[in-house]
């Protein structure tokens, strides 16, 4: 990331940040003083946590003047520049990883059964980022590595876990 | 001598029972491990700890342990054959390694290499068998005043060493860390912090599945972000003119072998910094500081010294303070806690052989790491041929399942995914992960420490700051925040220039 890139992702991040340790500074205030219980004043829960938010809200402000010092406000955010950005290998072989972990960490994998949901999950993985590697689907022999590659390791991590470790794996 | 005695029954007990066989293959998955990119030595000590979490506790941390030693030695392979460290500890290594390499020196590189990783090994261990039995007494002395100030000395330094250009980076990671340990149940009251009516949260964020996610998912994200990697065609020469070429350079072994052991000692600092302040210290003192990063035998060494003595030195404030001196070394006190361990100050009171055996599961790691990398040294390049479209998929699949064994619950799958998103983040906007997994692990110590340090002053601050080692303590933290201030590094300098040039007069 170049410096100027740097200073305006700065610029964002020390916003997210200072409103987030101000939000803990609150949600600490918020926090039970058990008072009914006659507990010491300097135990309370929120005493930790709220000066935790507290440096991480100053922090977050000094970050954010020198970003504005370094001139990281100017952001002028255009539809194209989006675009072009967007269509950069680099984000597109991100998103396609985000997107593939995802769905099996959230969708295939606490509600279909692991040995089915593993080798799929590997196989489409390989296939979609080979595919952006070599600009096409990969060739019929890569195509058939890739699934032997994928039902092997999941009955491999499947075996290793449910047999050897006895982890009850979920999807049934 | 009884920690000799100690040391030396507990290399025989290892030796002579299936553990030899443990010591083998898990270093030699270590190296595996450390050698391939996206794998780091933090991510596999985390995966095997969920792996090994039902064995006895020795055969379990000896397992770690090899695990550990062998990922750091690894990582040198990668450094050296293809220019990208294996491990950030290794990336110092490939300043001077990847040249060689390049100069068709690429085998004895590595047993440059190796010779020194057992070298810093060696000397890491010797210390760590002086140093944790006189630092666990000395740390008997520590009350709620002491232990608070160490948990804010941890963090600052982790943070600090670790984001060097932008500190306050590092210890915004750091507090950030420190906040996520306060969520859920605090360890007086009970009281449920931050949780908003979720069992889940309200049972706290767990180390593990948070370090799988900021180690491994993360790793995977911005590995599949880099473009790919040339697979290496390299003919590797002799490794014993490399063993010969790095005996030369003994003193710098043992230099960067010390170094690397004080960078280890320091919470949360590690082998990413062993390895660039022995370094840096060889470039100083050499005779030949031109070759530095053109290919120089002593770069190499003295970055491999580095990282592999700090492993041992990490382990000094695990077993004797319970605070990790690495983000690797943070999952082993982990498996510790949960194989019933206590390190802690008590350690040499309750279970004094146990440091002993710590020692002789570093000396036979380091042994097997040095034979293991100096006889296959052919048929482990070959394990970087390995693409990383078909690694890290198989990666990610572990880590899931990684992080859902530990407690069999699908919330600590969550807990992965964000840390993974979110530390991919932080990383990308130049936050270490180190000081923020330190946090983790030092909150609790902070927050009881800080709550019962006010009780016991009744709310008077000076008891804080009075005490002889809460004063060193506060005042290294202080010293090291100032100095990193550019108003007051200019204002030493323009002292300093004065005070020579009055002298000159």
């Amino acid at each position: 990331m170049s410096q100027s890139s740097m200073n305006k992702a700065d610029f964002i991040s020390s916003i997210v940040l200072t409103v987030f340790g101000i939000g803990v500074v609150v949600e600490s205030l918020r926090l039970p003083r058990l008072e009914n219980l006659n507990v010491n004043s300097y135990t309370v829960p929120g005493i930790v946590p709220g000066f935790l938010g507290l440096f991480l809200a100053l922090a977050g402000l000094a970050i954010l003047i020198r970003s504005i010092k370094r001139g990281g406000w100017r952001i002028r955010p255009s539809i194209e520049g989006s675009l072009r950005w967007l269509g950069t290998s680099m984000v597109m072989r991100t998103a396609v990883t985000i997107v593939i972990t995802m769905v099996y960490a959230i969708l295939l994998f606490p509600n279909v059964p692991f040995w089915i949901a593993t080798p799929i999950f590997i196989f489409a993985f390989v296939v979609a980022t080979e595919s952006m590697k070599y600009g096409g689907l990969p060739d019929r022999k890569k195509l058939l590595t890739a699934l032997v590659l994928a039902i092997i390791s999941g009955i491999l991590i499947n075996y290793v876990f449910q047999d050897l470790f006895f982890v009850r794996l979920p999807g049934g | 001598m009884d920690g000799l005695i100690s040391f030396a029954n507990s290399v025989g007990a290892i030796l002579t029972s299936w553990s030899a066989l443990d010591v083998v293959w898990a270093t030699l998955l270590g190296i595996i491990v450390g050698m391939l990119p996206g794998l780091t030595a933090t991510l596999g000590v985390a995966l095997l700890t969920t792996l090994t979490f039902k064995m006895e506790a020795d055969q379990a941390i000896l397992i770690l342990i090899c695990m550990y030693v062998g990922a750091i030695y690894g990582g040198s392979r990668s450094a050296i054959l293809l220019n990208i460290p294996g491990t950030p500890a290794n990336a110092a290594t490939a300043l001077d390694g990847f040249p060689l390499a390049r100069a068709g020196k690429a085998g004895s590189a590595m047993a440059v290499a190796t010779t020194g990783s057992v070298f810093g090994g060696m000397i890491g261990m010797v210390a760590l068998a002086v140093i944790a039995p006189v630092l666990a007494e000395f740390a008997l002395s520590f009350g709620a005043f002491e232990f608070f100030w160490l948990a804010v000395f941890g963090v600052l330094i982790s943070g600090q060493l670790t984001s060097l250009d932008d500190p306050i980076k590092g210890w915004i990671a750091g507090f950030l860390g420190l906040f996520v340990a306060t969520i859920g149940q605090e360890g007086i009251y009970a009281v449920p912090r931050f949780s908003y009516g979720s069992t889940d949260l309200a049972g706290g964020i767990g180390l593990l599945p948070a370090m799988v996610g900021a180690f491994g998912l993360a790793e995977i994200l911005t590995v599949m972000r880099q473009e790919a990697f040339e697979a290496v065609r390299s003919k590797a020469d002799s490794v014993w003119a490399g063993i010969r070429e790095a005996y030369k350079y003994k003193f710098t072994a043992i230099r960067s072998g010390l170094i690397g052991t004080l960078m280890g000692l320091i919470p949360g600092v590690g082998e990413d910094m062993g390895s660039w302040a022995s370094y840096a210290a060889a470039r100083q003192s050499s005779k030949n500081k031109d070759e530095f990063g053109k290919g120089s035998v002593e770069g190499l060494l003295a970055a491999e010294s580095g990282n592999n003595a700090a492993v041992p030195g990490a382990l000094i404030p695990v077993l004797t303070l319970a605070v990790p001196g690495s983000a690797p070394a943070a999952v082993l006190l982990a498996a510790m806690v949960i194989h019933g361990i206590r390190p802690g100050p008590l350690i040499m009171i309750e279970s004094p052989g146990f440091v002993y055996s710590v020692v002789a599961m570093v000396f036979l790691a380091t042994i097997a790491m040095g034979v293991l990398g100096l006889l296959l040294t052919r048929p482990l390049v070959l394990v970087l041929k390995v693409t990383r479209e078909r690694l890290m998929p198989i990666i990610f699949v572990l880590c899931t399942v990684g992080a859902f064994a530990i407690a069999s619950r699908t919330f600590d799958v969550w807990v992965m995914l964000f840390f993974g998103i979110f530390g991919f983040i932080l990383r990308e906007l130049k936050y270490p992960m180190a000081p923020l997994i330190l946090g983790i692990v030092l909150g609790d110590i902070l927050d009881k420490s800080l709550r019962r340090g006010l009780v016991l002053s009744d709310g008077d601050l000076v008891q804080f700051f009075n005490r002889p080692i809460s004063m060193v303590l506060w005042i290294s933290a202080l010293l090291f925040i100032l100095l990193t201030m550019p108003s007051v590094r200019r204002l030493l300098n323009r002292i300093f220039k004065r005070s020579t040039k009055g002298e000159a007069k």
